[in-house]
Order: structure tokens, then C-alpha cells, then sequence
């Protein structure tokens, strides 16, 4: 748990943190999904609970970060953290809660023997990718592809 | 992560298993289906963890700065009394949780809900295991007569389910304790893990990290269920209603309010650098979570019943109804509430008060009754355990007995070996064990509570 500045605080995941993440989440894409978010939050907190990361300004929480260490995902075999999810409080933004919550992220997965952090951004989000730039990220060896599979079910 | 694992002799590891096959009988269907409902999580293990590289020195209490102890003959006489209590208690405590779950597991509507509390219940004896191997790990010889396999045999029978006997006895009711359990009572669970994980002995301080992420776990599964059951009841689904829910937070906030221990006490685990926070004050944070809990419930209940709202509106509009506005067609019975921390107290500052679930007082305990049968589940009240509350209430009230006594003969885990008072109890809240040289403390009122 990580006290900073003007009232920002990192802290790890719970969940309580449920509701403020659905608004997050609201906010910025414009749709209420509060059971994605309860089956995902259960997710990361009995896999890593200490992995994800919110970000509180004056007691509210107004960002989140969630991943975990995995290893064998695409061929590698040595444990890497992944940051998976995230999301800052348009209100609240360029205050840093980002950089503070993926640094706290960071130590988490260095101190589980990760040698290396990665994410997916889509190449549209100029924002998020300037995000991980300006983070020390850089493009990864990794090409993503995809097939969208016809649906076949009856009816 | 520097996390060594262990496992307890032989002998000691399969009188648990043969434990776990008598009450745990579904352990082996979670373990062949675990990829099923947690593809890719790591395979359950019943071990110890110890976190390795954990704070050496006393945290808090009159030894700060001082080296933590390594092993309990380290330890100064009284605390490691002290400590020996609660060890114990907490390990009988671990497994007493799993018979409580099992007598409702097979009730829960959905499958996915049915093994997280599953799991939660292996993760519980895993908890019980860890303790166990605290006890059997080290030398207690000083603060106890038993041997090591004493020791577990009397923890372990304590919770055979031979003797049933009710006055100890809160039973479940149905799969709605199971989560409301987990939501509010693994809650106190989580508090005393936490601060455990300053202990000055050290082997109690690199045991919490593991049960604490597990713990973190254990509130998602009342949690989230909590959450679904109120959106359900908000669409007109009657599964769950709110006031099925709402009486079960009744039943089972009260019991997680004690768990802390008397509010004027905790001052010993203070000194002794055993836990960080007195009673009152860890009682008072834990209060304010589930405060939160019943808010968020409350919003996800009023976006499910009114369309197009949007979170800002939901906030308004919550704060509108609890103010007495009746906003939609939803009133503010139709919402949760938290019960006042005094609401049907047998322990602690206020203990057989007429004190009712929203602050409200009554003048005379017939009324007082009826208010609990307003406020409390139907099957509850009609168990022994309501029925000997309702005789120390009477006896209190009419002046025959003091609240201390009344509350001393109310459920406990005074002694902790041999004959078993209970066994589908909720968990224990023990008193201080017999403090030994501490004369400046007027009243040894710690509770123990546990996970
Ligand atoms: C990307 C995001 C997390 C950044 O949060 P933030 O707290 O405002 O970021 P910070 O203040 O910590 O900024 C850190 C760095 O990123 C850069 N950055 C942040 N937002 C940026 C933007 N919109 N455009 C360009 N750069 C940006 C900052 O300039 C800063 O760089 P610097 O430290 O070198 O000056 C936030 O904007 C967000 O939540 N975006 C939407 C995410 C989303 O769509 N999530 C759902 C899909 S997963
Ligand atoms: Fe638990
Ligand atoms: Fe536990």
C-alpha cells in the first residue's frame, strides 16, 4: 500500500472495489456491465489478489489495474506479468494514478520472478499506447492475429 | 514471491485428511473438477506456506524494535500464552467454518456458487493445517501440558459433530448464510489476519500472507453472490428478496461484531506486539466495510429497478430514498440496512440491551421480542441458540443476572480441549486465556476471533 501526494493512494484490489470499478468502466465506455466486472474482480482476486492495483484520490477510487504473472501464454515459458485491464476516471486523469498503479504493479511482478511486463494495446488507442511509451514500453516481437469464426449455431 | 512450503508429519497430515473425508467429503469432487470452475489456477495443496522475508522486528507494544521471536520459547511467558490461545482457537475455529458450510453446501441454486464456496471450504482447512502446523512445529511445552499429537487430536474432535449440543449451535439456514457468512463473518476473518501479520512471533506473522490472499477470495464469494441475489430481487425474481438477505445480515452481523472481542479490550495483543489495533478500533473499520458493502448492494438493487439511470443518478437517488423520498415506486424498506451495532448484542460494551436493528429502543423485552421476530430469519428463531438468548435477555432485563453473566453463559470457546462444546457453532470467540502477570489489566476481555 503506497501513500503519495495529494491525497493518492495505491492499494491492492478488493472486493468492494467492485462498484467504483462498474463506474470507471461506465464512464469511460459509455455502458453499465457490472457483471463483467463481478466475474472478472472474482477472477483476479483468487488468482493474485495482490496483483491488481486501485488507485484512491481523497478516499475514492478512480482507477484500476488489473493482471497477474502467468507463465507458458504464446510460447513463453519464463514467468512475465501481464497487465490486462485498466482504466482511469476520465476526472482524474493526468494526475499520474496510472504511472503510480503500473510501478506498483510492476514491483509486484518482479518480486514473483517476472523478468518482463506485457500488454495488449489496440493500435488505434493512441492514448493508451502513448500510456505504455511514456511508461518505457516498446512494441514486442509478438504479432497478434485474429479469425472471426462464422457462427454456426442452429437457428 | 519467497514462500516455502511444508507439510506436517505424517501421522498429524493424514488425521486431517481422515478428518477432511468425514467432513470435507466433497474435497475430491472440487479437486477433479478444479480446472473446470479455475481453469488454470494452481492445484489446491494442503500445506503450510510461510512468507519468507517478512519484517524482523516488534511492530507495535512495548517491545517495538525488538527482534521478533522465532520460536515460542522466545517469547515472554505471558505472551506466549496468550498466543498458545489463540493459535488454538483459530485452528479449531478453521475447521468448525467447514461443518457449518456443509450442512447447507448442497442447497445453492447455481453450480458456480456451489464451488466457490467449495473451494473456499478446502481453503478453510488448508487455514485450520497452517495453524496446526504452528502448534506442531515448535516447542509450547512451557505454556502447555499436551503433546503434539494431543494437541491435534483435541482440536480435530472438537469438531467430530458427535456432540450437537444446540445451546452452542448456530446453525445454517440455507445457502444464503453460506454467502452472507462469507461477506460479513470470513470479513472479521480478514481483520484479524491482517493485523496477525504483524505478530511478534514470527511463524504466526509468515503464515498470514497466504491465508490472507485466500481470505480475499472468500469475501468475493458472499460478495458477489450478494450482488447477484439483489439484482435478481430487484427484477421481481423471489429466490432471494431483500428481506431474506436483510434478516440474514441480522443474524449474522451481531456474531462478526463480537468477534473482535470486548470493545474496551484488545490492549494486551497491543503490548505483547501481537496485533496493531485494540478491539473497538479494528471492530469500528469493519463496521464502516460493511457499511459500504449495504450502499453498493442498495445502488446495484436501484439501477436493476429503475432504467436508464446512470451511476451519478443512482447515488442521488439512493441518498433521496433513504431519506424517506419515495423515489420510483422504491421506499426505503425496500432497501438493506446495516443493523445498529448495538441490535442483538450477548457480548461486549452493549450486551443485552433492548436495542433494535435501526437504533430504534424498546422499553420491555416482550416488545423487544416481537422486534426480533420482525428483524431475525424464521428459522433461526427457532433455534436453541435463540432460545437461550431470548432466557439470558429475560434474566438480564428482570435483574436476576448481569449482562457479564449473562454473556458468559452464551456461546464461547472458553476451554479448548477435550469434551467438544460444539461443533457446527459459528466460530468461537474465546476469551483472554488467563492472563498471567498482567495486574494492570482490569479486565482480560480480548476476543480471539477468527477466520
Ligand atoms: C491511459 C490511462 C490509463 C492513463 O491514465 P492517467 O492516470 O491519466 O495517466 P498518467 O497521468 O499516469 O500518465 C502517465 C503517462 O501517460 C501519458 N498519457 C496519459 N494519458 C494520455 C493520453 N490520453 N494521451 C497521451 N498520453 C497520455 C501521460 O502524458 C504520462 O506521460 P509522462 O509521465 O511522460 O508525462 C487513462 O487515460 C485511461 O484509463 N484511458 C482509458 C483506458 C481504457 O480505455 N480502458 C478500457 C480498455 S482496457
Ligand atoms: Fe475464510
Ligand atoms: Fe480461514
Amino acid at each position: 500500500m503506497t501513500e503519495t501526494a495529494a491525497g493518492i493512494r495505491i492499494r491492492p484490489l478488493d472486493e468492494l472495489d467492485i462498484s467504483a470499478i462498474v463506474a470507471i468502466d461506465e464512464a469511460i465506455s459509455g455502458r453499465y456491465r457490472p457483471e463483467v466486472w463481478e466475474r472478472r474482480i472474482s477472477y483476479y482476486l483468487r488468482r493474485a489478489p495482490e496483483a491488481s492495483l486501485v488507485a484512491e484520490v481523497d478516499g475514492k477510487v478512480s482507477g484500476f489495474m488489473l493482471g497477474e504473472v502467468r507463465s507458458g501464454e504464446f510460447g513463453l515459458e519464463e514467468p512475465t506479468g501481464w497487465i490486462e485491464v485498466l482504466g482511469v476516471d476520465p476526472a482524474q486523469r493526468g494526475k499520474a494514478l496510472g504511472r503510480k498503479m503500473a510501478e506498483g504493479m510492476l514491483e509486484h511482478f518482479r518480486s514473483h520472478g517476472a523478468h518482463s511486463v506485457r500488454t495488449l494495446v489496440d493500435e488505434e488507442r493512441e492514448d493508451i499506447l502513448t500510456f505504455f511509451s511514456s511508461l518505457g514500453f516498446e512494441p514486442a516481437g509478438l504479432r497478434p492475429f485474429v479469425k472471426h469464426l462464422e457462427d454456426r449455431r442452429p437457428g | 514471491m519467497n514462500v516455502k512450503t511444508s507439510t506436517l508429519p505424517k501421522r498429524y497430515h493424514e488425521a486431517v485428511l481422515r478428518w477432511k473425508d468425514v467432513f470435507l467429503p466433497d474435497y475430491d469432487f472440487l479437486l477433479e473438477n478444479w480446472d473446470k470452475h479455475f481453469p488454470n489456477d494452481p492445484e489446491f495443496q494442503l500445506c503450510a506456506y510461510r512468507e519468507l522475508g517478512m519484517c524482523s522486528e516488534i511492530e507495535c507494544g512495548d517491545l517495538k524494535g525488538k527482534p521478533k521471536a522465532q520460536k515460542a520459547g522466545d517469547l515472554l511467558p505471558e505472551q506466549a500464552h496468550h498466543l498458545f490461545g489463540a493459535i488454538r482457537a483459530q485452528a479449531s475455529t478453521e475447521f468448525g467454518s467447514i461443518q457449518q458450510h456443509r450442512l447447507t453446501l448442497a442447497r445453492a441454486q447455481e453450480e458456480e456458487e456451489q464451488f466457490w464456496i467449495l473451494r473456499m471450504m478446502a481453503e478453510e482447512l488448508r487455514h485450520g493445517y497452517q495453524m496446526l502446523h504452528l502448534l506442531v512445529e515448535d516447542d509450547w511445552s512451557s505454556v502447555s501440558k499436551e503433546s503434539a499429537s494431543d494437541l491435534i487430536e483435541d482440536v480435530l474432535s472438537m469438531n467430530t459433530g458427535s456432540h450437537l449440543l444446540g445451546a452452542f449451535n448456530i446453525d445454517f439456514d440455507s445457502f444464503v448464510d453460506n454467502v452472507v457468512f462469507c461477506a460479513l463473518i470470513d470479513r472479521v476473518g480478514k481483520y484479524q489476519l491482517a493485523m496477525q501479520k504483524i505478530s511478534a512471533y514470527k511463524p504466526m506473522a509468515e503464515s498470514m500472507p497466504q491465508m490472507l490472499r485466500e481470505e480475499a477470495f472468500h469475501l468475493a464469494a458472499g460478495v458477489v453472490p450478494m450482488r447477484r441475489w439483489v439484482t435478481a430481487a430487484a427484477r421481481g425474481e423471489t429466490f432471494v428478496t431483500m428481506e431474506v438477505l436483510q434478516k440474514a445480515i441480522n443474524k449474522w452481523l451481531p456474531r462478526g461484531l463480537e468477534m473482535f472481542g470486548d470493545e474496551r479490550g484488545g490492549g494486551t495483543n497491543v503490548r505483547f506486539g501481537l496485533k496493531p489495533m485494540k478491539n473497538s478500533e479494528a471492530q469500528a473499520q469493519f463496521y464502516q466495510e460493511v457499511e459500504k458493502l449495504v450502499r453498493d448492494l442498495n445502488l446495484r438493487y436501484l439501477r436493476a429497478r429503475i432504467a436508464d439511470l446512470t451511476h451519478a443518478g443512482s447515488e442521488t437517488a439512493l441518498d433521496r430514498v433513504l431519506a424517506g423520498e419515495t423515489v420510483e415506486g422504491i421506499r426505503c424498506e425496500d432497501l438493506l440496512y446495516v443493523p445498529a451495532m448495538e441490535f442483538f448484542r450477548r457480548r461486549g460494551v452493549p450486551s443485552f440491551r433492548l436495542a433494535g436493528a435501526q437504533g430504534e429502543t424498546f422499553a420491555t423485552v416482550p416488545e423487544y421480542l416481537q422486534h426480533l421476530v420482525r428483524t431475525l430469519p424464521e428459522a433461526y428463531r427457532a433455534s436453541r441458540d435463540f432460545k437461550d438468548y431470548v432466557e439470558a435477555l429475560t434474566a438480564v432485563q428482570e435483574g436476576r443476572m448481569t449482562a457479564e453473566q449473562a454473556a458468559g453463559r452464551m456461546p464461547a470457546l472458553r476451554r479448548v480441549a477435550g469434551a467438544c462444546p460444539c461443533s457446527k457453532s459459528v466460530r468461537w470467540m474465546v476469551d483472554d486465556p488467563v492472563v498471567v502477570s498482567a495486574p494492570q489489566l482490569a479486565r482480560p476481555v480480548t476476543g480471539q476471533p477468527v477466520a
